[in-house]
């Protein structure tokens, strides 16, 4: 391997597929009961009946008390009080895309897309479902969904109605005839068998060319099981490829190499076929994900998401103390966290602030420090356009002289990411597809707390992005509370941010106080690295937004 | 790739192997690594143009510190230790807190690259001889004033760096860097107790070396470690390499002209060399000007510490698969809670960027904690499990001779998949895929397990199909979890335009009955 260029290893993947992947097997796995989360409804509910009652996995209890854990007859624990999270499912393509940029042009992505919660996803909202929402057959969907059914006609500002389309659930999903005619599967109340086989056909139709940037929201909760398909649909613009896909869970503790989405270690998903990550959710925090094929190649095209856990401490209820809610995590070994374990960043805090619960946290402070009223991810990234050019053509592309002319807020430059709503781009099949479905505007209510989740996964250099007005203060470095071992807060305020590709922090704007925020104010974020304030040619755009408080 | 071409030949003699006598231990491939380096306090250092290699096939013009004369000794004691008259990046110097620190160091670049000279930034150093420079004393070029000599006190444990403080952007791009370790004077003892006795028990049963250079990177209970490597990040620009070594031979005397902007550097590397390079042994015949390697090996549970330094000019954002890194100190300097000295208050990161010039200590570890399935893949239905009895922190320590030793008991005998496969149970929440239509890469140790002995009963000696893929890992001897530890700047993954390459390595999780061999 000692010369191999880019062509080469796509001729022997080329060789690889086509041995490999004969015939289709997509799927997709959305147990709605499983080990760690089985039904537990009270009597006389039946989940199948009543799915969203209380211990039928498809919402989220009260955390009230450690999950209580009892050797079972099969030789390993079993919850049997205080079930904790539910259960979450998301499908996602891997594939390619166009998207459009500040300038007006459209970019060739090597991209994911979404194949469940495609009506949250068209509202900048995570395409993470329950099973209950994602374990649905779809209604008869076109290419282009949900922009094509919305209407969305004009790029990139979509005239669509997104309150056209409203099916969240798995996209291909159909009910298994084979397994219900040979027994092995009973029929639900609606006579579906639901149990991952696809219908091959929808999944094409929606999925190709459906790339999205970024890549497909995902979010979950403490204790929440997360069952994460990826479906390979192929490259329509690259048939001379044959790409594999992979998911790497950017920054989870103690990953297992096998869900750990690198090829060189695990496997990797051939056209054709689709893999189900399967992850417990780790501690709370701002992760993010991305394809780990080729990365200087795959993460430059377009396939870099977004991710975040959310802590336990939003179940607490209401007017019980965060402190002690803090101390009750600690009789879960899994979550207990002290100096005894030098990887543990949120210990109790060195001050009982007597905070109670009720509200929304970033972190288990157990403090309520880290409150915020609303919550927008934010991911900055660079596009070079040469080398996205080059990557739509059948010629390798050169790494060394990587040059990013447009730098992005989830997926666009100024001015649109000023613009509410999905970005539409017209694709190759005349379609029109929501391409960048995240705006990056940061509305907070007038006296809120806003976090800003960011994270950075450009491929070529660092970026700095400042606030003007609105200090930022920094609570959390890598997904992980700044919080020393003795249990100090290490938060610092600042008017600026750097990182790098594969970095993420957690910043808090606290407009609390209304006479120097006061409502309609409108404040910017943006980049001091002044050639980063462009889109390619035009010298006006690029890392760019604005704080609104309303 | 020459490791694994290496370990391929070595995991198909085991095949053979294993046929005869079941599973583990009968032939380990090699794995390499240590923070190796010569021991003082004296050291005779010379400043020297050679060819180093890169993965391309290009062998490189550049300079670097080496040994004027053999070292007082190598530390840890390795199979193969040179210390050659120029190596990149230079010498290891591994020494102990208080120490008086000499080094001599002897001019013998090029006549037209003038003079050199050594910074150790951290420490008061008295400089003589040499002829006089703007930074500190320099070697000059008659043979009167080519020798000069600086000397300081180890003052503060850690992990230092040094390098030329002449022409830098010149002379550190050309590889004039290296690094200095100064050991504790002493240690806590709760380094010796505890699961770090326990560690070195298990270590001991399986007939493993310890190469730790201490028990401690500080003097403190929270810098206790088990394991440990050193890490230097460099990048070059080989026109500038060019550009010097053309000059080279000219016969005026400090007369370089070398364009060192703009900068736009083809080579990334960790200890002087590039992926696949990077993962061949400490010492290697290939390298000879490169000996220090970048081949991480762990047990679950050992904390490991990673020393790690910036050299050249750019960030890199070095991004560590599967845990994250609570960071000790930078530049030797523990980071202590404000009004709580025994606790740690530095940074838990999962990317820890190094910036030039700046040093960092770090503790990592994996124990796959919360992963929620048994790692072992114990099958309590057929008996195939080992007993797990959890610590006061949920952890299997108290059998330290076991396989298992270090596994989170709250996931044992829980099983992965919804299917039962091979001696694996099932009842669990995943459905495997079939192994057809995916792709195995080098480092895949052949079934989601941890282990031989896990991936044996699921999978069979060969893993899932395609067996071609792992030859790197192999399923009936290492079985380890591979995690890629990168430069995020996804870029710096290559050579020379050329992926894989750069600034990448594969850390390995192994199990217990995989003896970890840091020897070369
Ligand atoms: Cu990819
Ligand atoms: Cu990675």
């Amino acid at each position: 391997m000692r010369k191999m260029s880019p062509l080469y290893l796509s001729l022997v993947l080329v060789v690889v597929t086509t041995v490999a992947a004969s015939g289709q097997s997509f799927q997709v796995q959305c147990p709605t009961a499983t080990i760690t989360h089985p039904f537990h409804a009270a009597a006389g509910v039946a989940c199948s009946q009543n799915p969203t009652a209380p211990g039928c996995n498809n919402n989220e209890p009260a955390y009230t008390a450690a999950t209580t854990l009892t050797a079972g007859a099969n030789g390993y624990l079993v919850p049997t009080a205080n079930v904790n999270g539910a259960i979450k499912c998301q499908q996602i393509s891997g594939g390619d895309g166009f998207a459009t940029m500040g300038d007006g042009s459209q970019t060739y992505l090597f991209a994911f897309g979404p194949l469940s919660g495609l009506a949250d996803m068209s509202n900048g909202l995570p395409g993470t479902q329950f099973p209950n929402v994602f374990n649905d057959v779809a209604p008869p969907l076109v290419p282009g969904d949900p922009a094509t059914t919305d209407g969305a006609s004009q790029a990139p500002y979509s005239l669509g109605d997104p309150s056209v389309f409203t099916y969240n659930g798995a996209v291909g999903l159909a009910s298994d005839l084979d397994a219900i005619a040979s027994g092995a599967c009973t029929p639900d109340a609606l006579g579906r068998c639901l149990d991952g086989h696809v219908d091959t056909r929808q999944i094409m139709d929606v999925g190709v060319l459906n790339g999205n940037m970024p890549a497909p929201l995902m979010a979950i909760d403490e204790d929440d099981e997360f069952f994460l398909t990826l479906t390979n649909v192929g490259q329509v613009m690259r048939p001379d490829l044959f790409e594999q896909h992979t998911v790497h869970f950017h920054g989870y503790p103690n990953a297992s190499a096998f869900y750990d989405g690198v090829p060189d270690a695990s496997v990797a998903i051939n056209i054709g076929g689709s893999f189900t990550y399967y992850y417990l959710a780790p501690d709370a925090g701002t992760y993010f994900w991305h394809c780990h094929i080729t990365p200087p190649e795959h993460l430059q095209m377009g396939m870099v998401g977004q991710l975040y856990v959310r802590p336990r401490q939003n179940r607490v209820p209401g007017g019980t103390s965060l402190y002690a809610a803090l101390q009750t995590q600690q009789a879960d070994l899994r979550t207990k966290c002290d100096s005894s374990d030098i990887l543990c960043s949120n210990p109790l805090p060195a001050v009982n602030t007597g905070a109670t619960g009720g509200a929304k946290y970033a972190y288990n402070d157990g403090d309520g420090t880290t409150r915020y009223d609303v919550e927008y991810p934010i991911q900055i990234h660079g596009f070079d356009p040469n080398f996205h050019f080059v990557g739509m053509t059948f010629n390798p592309e050169g790494f060394t002289e990587m040059k990013d002319k447009y730098f992005l807020l989830n997926g666009r430059s100024y001015p649109d990411t000023v613009h509410n709503g999905p970005l539409a781009t017209q694709t190759t099949d005349g379609v029109m597809h929501y391409s960048q479905p995240m705006s990056a505007i940061i509305n907070i209510p007038a006296g809120g707390r806003a976090l800003l989740r960011i994270a950075d996964l450009d491929v070529t250099e660092y970026q700095t992005l400042a606030s003007l007005g609105i200090p930022m203060q920094v609570i959390a470095l890598n997904a992980k509370l700044l919080r020393d071992q003795a249990g100090n807060n290490l938060y610092y305020n600042t008017n600026s941010i750097t990182l790098a590709g594969g970095e993420s922090l957690d910043v808090i704007l606290d407009a609390s106080d209304t006479t120097k925020y006061p409502s309609g104010s409108v404040f910017y974020l943006y980049t001091p690295n002044l050639d980063h304030l462009s889109n390619d040619a035009e010298n006006f755009g690029g890392l760019m937004t604005e704080v609104r408080i309303n | 790739m020459r490791a694994m071409n290496m370990k391929k030949a070595i995991s198909k003699t085991q095949l053979l192997l294993a046929t005869v006598v079941a599973l583990t231990l009968l032939l380990t491939p090699a794995a390499f690594a240590a923070a190796p380096g010569i021991t003082g306090p004296t050291f005779n250092l010379t400043a020297r143009p050679a060819y180093i290699s890169q993965p391309d096939g290009s062998a490189v013009y550049s300079w670097g510190y080496g040994c004027s004369v053999a070292p007082s000794g190598f530390a840890p004691a390795l199979t193969g230790a040179t210390c050659p008259n120029m190596q990149v990046p230079g010498p290891t110097l591994i020494v102990t807190e208080g120490q008086t620190v000499v080094v001599n160091l002897t001019n013998n670049l090029p006549n037209p690259a003038g003079n050199t000279s050594i910074l150790f930034p951290g420490f008061q150093v008295t400089a003589t001889g040499g002829v006089n420079g703007l930074l500190t004393r320099e070697a000059g070029r008659a043979t009167t004033n080519n020798v000069v000599h600086y000397t300081f006190v180890a003052s503060t444990p850690g992990t230092h760096a040094y390098y030329s403080g002449t022409q830098g952007d010149l002379q550190v791009e050309m590889g004039l860097y290296g690094a200095i370790i100064v050991l504790p004077a002493s240690t806590p003892a709760v380094c010796d107790s505890g699961v770090h006795a326990s560690n070195l028990t298990a270590q001991g049963h399986w007939g493993e070396t310890d190469f730790r250079l201490a028990h401690a990177a500080y003097n403190h209970p929270g810098a206790c470690y088990d394991r440990e490597y050193l890490f230097q990040y460099s990048e070059m620009d080989p026109r500038i390499h060019r550009q010097a070594e053309e000059q080279s031979t000219r016969t005026c005397t400090n007369c370089m002209n070398v364009a060192t902007e703009p900068y736009l550097p083809a080579y990334f590397m960790i200890n002087g060399r590039s992926m696949p390079d990077l993962m061949d042994p400490n010492y290697a015949q290939e390298y000879p000007h490169q000996p220090y390697n970048g081949n991480p090996h762990m047990h679950p549970g050992e904390l490991t510490l990673l020393r790690i330094i910036g050299t050249g000019r750019w960030q890199h954002p070095f991004h560590e698969h599967g845990n994250h890194v609570r960071v000790l100190a930078r530049d030797g300097n523990l980071i202590l809670s404000a009004n709580d000295p025994s606790s740690l208050a530095g940074p838990l990161l999962f990317t820890t960027t190094t910036t030039p010039g700046v040093t960092m200590d770090g503790i990592y570890y994996w124990t796959g904690k919360g992963l929620n399935w048994d790692p072992y893949g114990h099958n309590a239905a057929s008996g195939s499990t080992l007993p797990c009895t959890p610590d006061a922190n949920g952890y299997n320590t108290g059998a330290p001779n076991a396989i298992n030793y270090f596994e989170w008991c709250q996931d044992h005998n829980k099983p992965l998949q919804t299917h039962p496969f091979g001696d694996v149970a099932g009842g669990g929440p995943a459905t495997l895929p079939d192994p057809n239509i995916f792709a195995n890469g080098p480092w895949f140790g052949g079934s989601p397990y941890l282990g031989p002995d896990a991936t044996v009963r699921a999978v069979g000696n060969t893993g899932t199909t395609p067996p071609s893929g792992t030859v790197a890992n192999p399923p009936d001897s290492e079985a380890g979890f591979a995690f890629m530890w990168h430069s995020h700047n996804e870029r710096e993954i290559t050579t020379n335009n050329i992926f894989p390459g750069g600034m990448l390595m594969m850390m390995l999780v192994d199990s217990r009955e995989f003896v970890i061999d840091e020897s070369n």
